[in-house]
């Protein structure tokens, strides 16, 4: 897709009117000045003014007041992002290389956690209250990989039976990831019914620990950690490796990826399963730190998508942005907004996107192409 | 208005159908099925209007019929939650339209700058705002939502006033937006929807056609929501929810998001899919012995899902694409006549190339 | 009669809006410039199929064989025809036409099975009903019949936890139908909907399944909208009492979801602990949507700031956010912690065993340590009805029917049931004159249902008795519910606190107040499963 009014353009149009060249790059600086202003009072905010007591009455003080609370916030914010990362990221990798916007994204998250949950169930041997001393590494790492697999292969599927024919329609590829959602979604309802699901994390992770007298969860670090590790992972695949090259090139120039005599079918192939792979461990993640149930799938459907297009569509960089300030906005805004609003938190996070989008029309890392 | 063609033949057929319908139809097939069709094909086709002729794939049409709910609901009610400000509800429809005109022009400023699939997405968080926005602001709303909504005396108890209101509204939008498609600001915008460059070169300002069309569908999208309101007489943040809005879209799009009919089309079909499909005991009959109940009645979801999924994969243009086709091999036309491979969707990396 | 001509005109419909997009396929672009050169052929084309349309089912829709049109036509013939006439106030002279509505998507989509479950069980027990399958309840019943009267199942409304959707349902339900009695809904907003459906369709008889929320009968007050459950508040009488007075809580911490049925609930301790002397200190409401809790979690005050916590989270919040407190603040112990009925060890896996002793919220039932004859008798009157249920109560799997009807889904839905039984008996099955009679009967009814006996309020709203259980861990070191309490006689308003002119509750509108409430000091122990009255 494309934004042909500033690529290519003569003459700049920004807003309704038409303006000189100098009107332009004065226009276009309001927003820059306008986000600036916004995060340095954000940040005075959090660092100074923030008061439980005072008449601003957040629920946590200020970060010179309370290091404490400031640091579990931004900890939360990052674990948080760090999840937020590992599914989007498979969202964006698809949307990248293929242009399809996989609506299915979420139910291929619940699907994977469900999977997940049972084969754990089996491993332990308890279909009930599984505490995690119950359960060892691999009671976990081989549930995670079974499910994130599964979802692969669905994917994997969709995409040959479903998306290959139709490459470039994106909105008729859009509908059928929706019709595939809808078939999903009813039938895990009818599979795994309504109740909400937990995956257990391994007791090894489960410890806590003192960060300025506030406890705090290892399993919420060693979340951090496997997203890390993904982050890694993906940046050498795409970056070290022939097929990532591929890949990369393939997002700039399809035509030419095709005329240099590469299967790019059997490289979509491939992207559909990591992508689809990692929405299913982020399912199995997100299973183990918040539990799923029905609804999920479109919570995580809708995160994602905020991430992307905060970041940018395609952009892996984008979703290592778009993941870090959604995870902090959604970690600040409750304890340092006054506690009578704490309640908008989640408009809040749409008004970061607003903002985001007011500036940068195609995400932080979108191409204008 | 003489029929200039077939299509307006047909057209006009169908209206005098459809006005003559309350003579042999039920008072459920009339006052619900139909009603509601006419109510979502004119919602639908502001989606229709917007993708067909401004390139615009626009999600929000269905948070601006909401907002007109809300809006109605908030000016009219004496009790319960919101400003309970007890108006006159003939009154608060002006005022709701404005909002929502209103609120129309504001996205549409703010999304007049993206395009394709990003404008989807764009619109499709604006949706999902207006649900966190309702649902957490107590003052107009809250997740309890809006009940006990009455419509104006005319219309209250006769809901075959509001059928004929339904009708007479989507004539006119439909009639309006063919007209405005051959006006200079309509073939304007067909232009900026396919070579936005070349336009802007021509001294067309793009952005604003694109907000004045969407401002137009907004405006068009609020009069659905007016007569929403009235027959459903409540509104919650559920019913603007993520769900509903995809609905919308996909109403517009399996009755073929090229042709302005294929909204009320689609709508039917939904409709009808959505009410008749599980009185078929055959679908429960299937699942009885595929595998316990997979495919019940219960669970037509799934069959609704395979149904949108066949007629996506069968038929980018939707129902009204497939039915072009198929007329085309009655009257033995080679089925892949160019003028029916209209991608749904709007694609200006090829038609910037072939202009 | 009336079927053919609906079918006719459907077709005739069809055919048209078929033949209308036919034609008009080519020429939307601006220009349209083949659209003159077909225009013959296409009039054509057009007229015939208008002939055809109008005449009787239209060729164009079997030429068109798309499954869509196909199937609706096909459903559009089976409906009419299975349902005969589709006027509800023609019906009334035939007996009671019974419609369910129930969930079966969304979050309590799970439970479908589990409501029509319940309803049917007092149609088998009271009217002489037989199933029609005995692995499901799905597939309806037959020969139902009171003092003469017979009643058919005409429906049942699939609902996913909307308003609107729950509307459109019933309307399905009461004018494609023809249902003259309607049980259901199963949750709150979806109540107060139906409520006011029931308020412009008097002829018809609403009776609620398990929707909680209050002001469906406290301000809706539809004369023909019957509930014989608690509210949501209800059902979290009398643990405020329990804490203060027995766990010697003085302040408390509320953790609520920030929705109607939280704030109900949160209401409900809110007045209850209020009342007996104790003190809220702090209220957070995370909203729905929630995925990671944390930082409403920090926003609660720490252990050693409060006497203890009441958490109304449900969903995967019900997890996710003890999760978030476990991190954060602590272990969940039972000293320290109580909640509304989302608080169970069947909704809530975070809870280990330190959670001992822990208070929790009723609900419809009562815990499974209850054994009385009328509850082994109803129990067991479900599994003899059927082999197995795949019910919600189970976890979607399948296994007795008396899991499904002994939890509060199926069983508000089965005091339903056993309501319109009853008040038919009374009347002597006369449905006439658009049901004043059986409506009089139902607002009248002293329900002797098998977890305690019900009576209406002026508003149609349950007087009930509720519970309070303890979670305790058992021999196999499970954590399961104990009842604790009998909390006899609440009714809705606590005291004066809620009237119909109070506004419905929200985030902090409840006062907190000390006052009387007719429960406080009279709830009933319970010890090892039987009542000490």
């Amino acid at each position: 897709m494309t934004d042909t009014t500033q690529a290519g353009a003569s003459k700049i149009k920004l807003g309704l009117f038409d303006m000189t060249p100098r009107q332009v790059v004065l226009m276009r600086r309001v927003p820059v000045v306008v986000v600036s202003v916004l995060v340095g009072f954000a940040a005075i905010w959090v660092l100074f003014l923030a008061d439980r007591s005072w008449t601003t009455d957040t629920s946590a003080g200020s970060a010179i007041a309370e290091p404490g609370e400031f640091l579990v916030t931004f900890l939360d914010g990052l674990t948080f992002a760090g999840l937020l990362f590992v599914v989007a990221s498979g969202f964006t990798l698809i949307f990248g290389l293929m242009r399809t916007v996989n609506m299915a994204h979420g139910a291929f998250f619940l699907f994977a956690a469900y999977i997940a949950i049972s084969v754990q169930q089996k491993m332990v041997g308890k279909s009930r209250n599984i505490e995690s001393s119950d359960v060892s590494m691999l009671d976990w790492f081989v549930p995670l990989l079974v499910g994130a697999t599964v979802a692969a292969v669905v994917g994997v599927l969709m995409q040959q039976f479903f998306l290959r024919w139709n490459q470039g329609q994106d909105l008729r590829q859009a509908i059928i990831t929706i019709a595939v959602t809808v078939i999903l979604a009813d039938q895990m309802l009818f599979q795994y019914g309504g109740l909400a699901k937990t995956m257990t994390w391994p007791g090894d992770v489960v410890h806590f620990f003192e960060i300025f007298g506030q406890r705090y969860a290892s399993s919420r670090l060693f979340m951090f950690a496997i997203s890390l590790v993904v982050a890694v992972a993906l940046w050498v695949w795409l970056n070290r490796t022939r097929m990532g090259m591929v890949i990369r090139a393939g997002v700039d120039d399809q035509e030419m990826v095709r005329a240099l005599g590469i299967n790019i079918t059997l490289v979509f192939g491939i992207t559909f399963f990591v992508g689809s792979f990692l929405a299913g461990m982020g399912g199995v993640m997100g299973a183990s730190f918040s539990g799923v149930a029905l609804g999920t799938d479109g919570q995580w459907l809708l995160n994602s998508l905020i991430v992307v297009i905060i970041g940018g569509l395609g952009s892996i960089k984008g979703a290592v942005a778009g993941s870090l300030l959604y995870g902090m906005v959604t970690a600040f805004s409750p304890a340092y907004l006054p506690s009578d609003y704490t309640f908008y938190s989640i408009i809040f996070t749409f008004v970061i996107l607003a903002v985001v989008l007011a500036v940068r029309p195609n995400g932080l890392f979108g191409r204008t192409e | 208005m003489m029929p200039t063609n077939s299509r307006s033949l047909a057209v006009a057929i169908a209206f005098v159908a459809l006005v003559l319908l309350p003579l042999i139809g039920s008072d459920f097939f009339v006052d619900f099925v139909m009603t509601r069709t006419l109510m979502l094909g004119l919602a639908a086709s502001t989606i229709v209007f917007l993708s067909a002729y401004g390139g615009m794939d626009s999600l929000a049409q269905w948070l601006i019929f909401g907002v007109v709910g809300f809006a109605i609901g908030n000016l009219v009610a004496e009790s319960g939650r919101g400003l309970k400000f007890g108006w006159e509800p003939w009154l608060a429809v002006p005022v709701a339209l404005a909002v929502a005109t209103l609120l129309a022009l504001v996205l549409g400023v703010l999304s007049a700058r993206s395009t394709g699939i990003y404008f989807l997405m764009l619109t499709l968080t604006y949706a999902v705002i207006g649900f966190y926005f309702f649902g957490q602001v107590t003052t107009f709303s809250g997740f309890g939502g809006m009940t006990g909504i009455d419509p104006p005396d005319f219309f209250n108890g006769e809901p075959r006033r509001l059928y004929y209101a339904a009708l007479i509204l989507s004539a006119l939008a439909y009639v309006a937006f063919r007209a405005i498609a051959r006006t200079p600001f309509g073939m304007a915008l067909q232009g900026v929807r396919d070579d936005p460059v070349r336009m802007e070169s021509l001294g067309f300002n793009v952005q604003v056609h694109r907000t004045l069309a969407f401002t137009l569908a907004g405006f068009v999208a609020g009069l659905a929501g007016v007569l929403n309101i009235w027959w459903n007489g409540q509104i919650d943040p559920t019913s603007i929810g993520i769900n509903p809005t995809l609905d919308l879209f996909i109403i517009a799009v399996i009755g073929g998001i090229v042709h302005l009919e294929g909204a009320w089309l689609g709508a039917f079909v939904f409709l009808g899919a959505n009410i008749y499909l599980r009185d078929i005991p055959v679908i429960g009959n299937i699942g009885g012995v595929i595998h316990d109940r997979i495919l019940a009645e219960e669970r037509f979801n799934t069959v609704v899902g395979l149904i949108l999924l066949v007629i996506m994969l069968t038929s980018p243009d939707g129902l009204a694409g497939m039915i072009a086709r198929l007329r085309d091999r009655l009257r033995g036309r080679t089925p892949d006549d160019e003028d029916h491979l209209i991608d749904i969707g709007y694609q200006p990396t090829s038609k910037t190339q072939l202009g | 009669m009336r079927s053919t001509t609906t079918k006719r005109a459907f077709s005739a419909l069809v055919g048209l809006a078929l033949v209308a997009t036919a034609c008009g396929s080519d020429d939307d672009s601006s220009d349209g410039d083949d659209a003159e050169a077909e225009e013959a052929d296409a009039e054509t084309a057009a007229s015939e199929a208008v002939d055809d349309a109008e005449t009787a089912a239209s060729d164009a829709v079997d030429e068109a064989e798309t499954e869509a049109s196909d199937a609706v036509d096909e459903a559009e013939t089976d409906s009419t025809e299975a349902s005969g006439d589709d006027s509800g106030e023609a019906a009334s002279g035939d007996g009671v036409r019974l419609g369910i509505l129930a969930e079966c998507e969304g979050p309590f989509g799970g439970f479908y099975e589990d409501n029509v479950a319940g309803a049917t069980l007092a149609l088998v027990e009271g009217a002489g009903a037989t199933v029609n399958s005995t692995t499901t309840a799905l597939d309806g019943f037959e020969g139902a019949e009171v003092a003469g009267t017979s009643i058919e199942l005409v429906g049942i409304g699939c609902g996913d936890d909307t308003p609107d959707r729950a509307i459109q349902e019933i309307r399905t339900l009461v004018e494609q139908n023809g249902a003259n009695v309607v049980i259901g809904p199963l949750s709150g907003d979806e109540g107060t909907a139906v409520a006011n459906y029931a308020l412009d369709n008097p002829e018809v008889t609403f009776i609620n399944g398990i929707a909680g929320a209050q002001e469906t009968t406290l301000h809706v007050q539809a004369p023909n909208f019957f509930r014989y459950t608690g509210d949501g508040a209800q059902w979290n009488a009398g643990i405020g009492d329990i804490l203060v007075n027995e766990a010697g809580w003085e302040t408390a911490a509320v953790i609520a979801d920030d929705y109607g049925f939280g704030w109900t609930s949160a209401a409900g301790f809110t007045a209850d602990f209020c009342a007996a002397g104790g003190e809220i200190t702090s209220q957070v409401f995370p909203p729905l949507g929630t995925t990671d809790y944390s930082s409403f979690v920090q926003q609660l005050p720490d252990p050693d700031e409060v006497d203890g916590y009441f958490w109304v989270v449900g969903g995967t919040g019900t997890n996710a956010a003890l999760e978030a407190f476990l991190n954060a603040k602590g272990d969940l112990t039972g000293d320290q912690h109580a909640g509304n009925l989302f608080f169970s060890p069947a909704l809530a896996e975070a809870l280990g065993t330190d959670i001992g002793g822990a208070y929790v919220g009723g609900f419809a039932s009562l815990p499974g340590d209850i054994q009385t004859p009328e509850i082994e008798a109803y129990l067991a009157s479900a599994d003899e009805t059927w082999e197995s249920l795949a019910s919600g109560a189970g976890g979607g799997e399948v296994g007795p029917a008396s899991v499904a009807t002994g939890f509060g889904f199926g069983y508000g839905y089965y005091a339903a049931g056993t309501a319109l039984v009853a008040a038919l008996e009374e009347v002597g099955g006369d449905i006439s004159d658009g049901q004043a009679a059986l409506q009089e009967s139902l607002a009248g009814l002293e329900l002797d249902l098998p977890y305690g006996t019900v009576t209406l309020d002026e508003n149609n709203q349950a007087i009930v008795d509720t519970f309070v259980a303890q979670l305790v861990v058992n021999d196999d070191g499970e954590v399961v519910q104990e009842t604790k309490y009998i909390v006899p006689g609440v009714d809705q308003t606590f005291g004066g606190t809620y009237s119909s002119e109070t506004d419905p509750p929200e985030r902090d509108n409840t006062p907190c107040e000390e006052k009387d409430l007719p429960w406080q000091g009279n709830e009933i122990p319970v010890v090892d499963g039987v009542p000490e009255s």
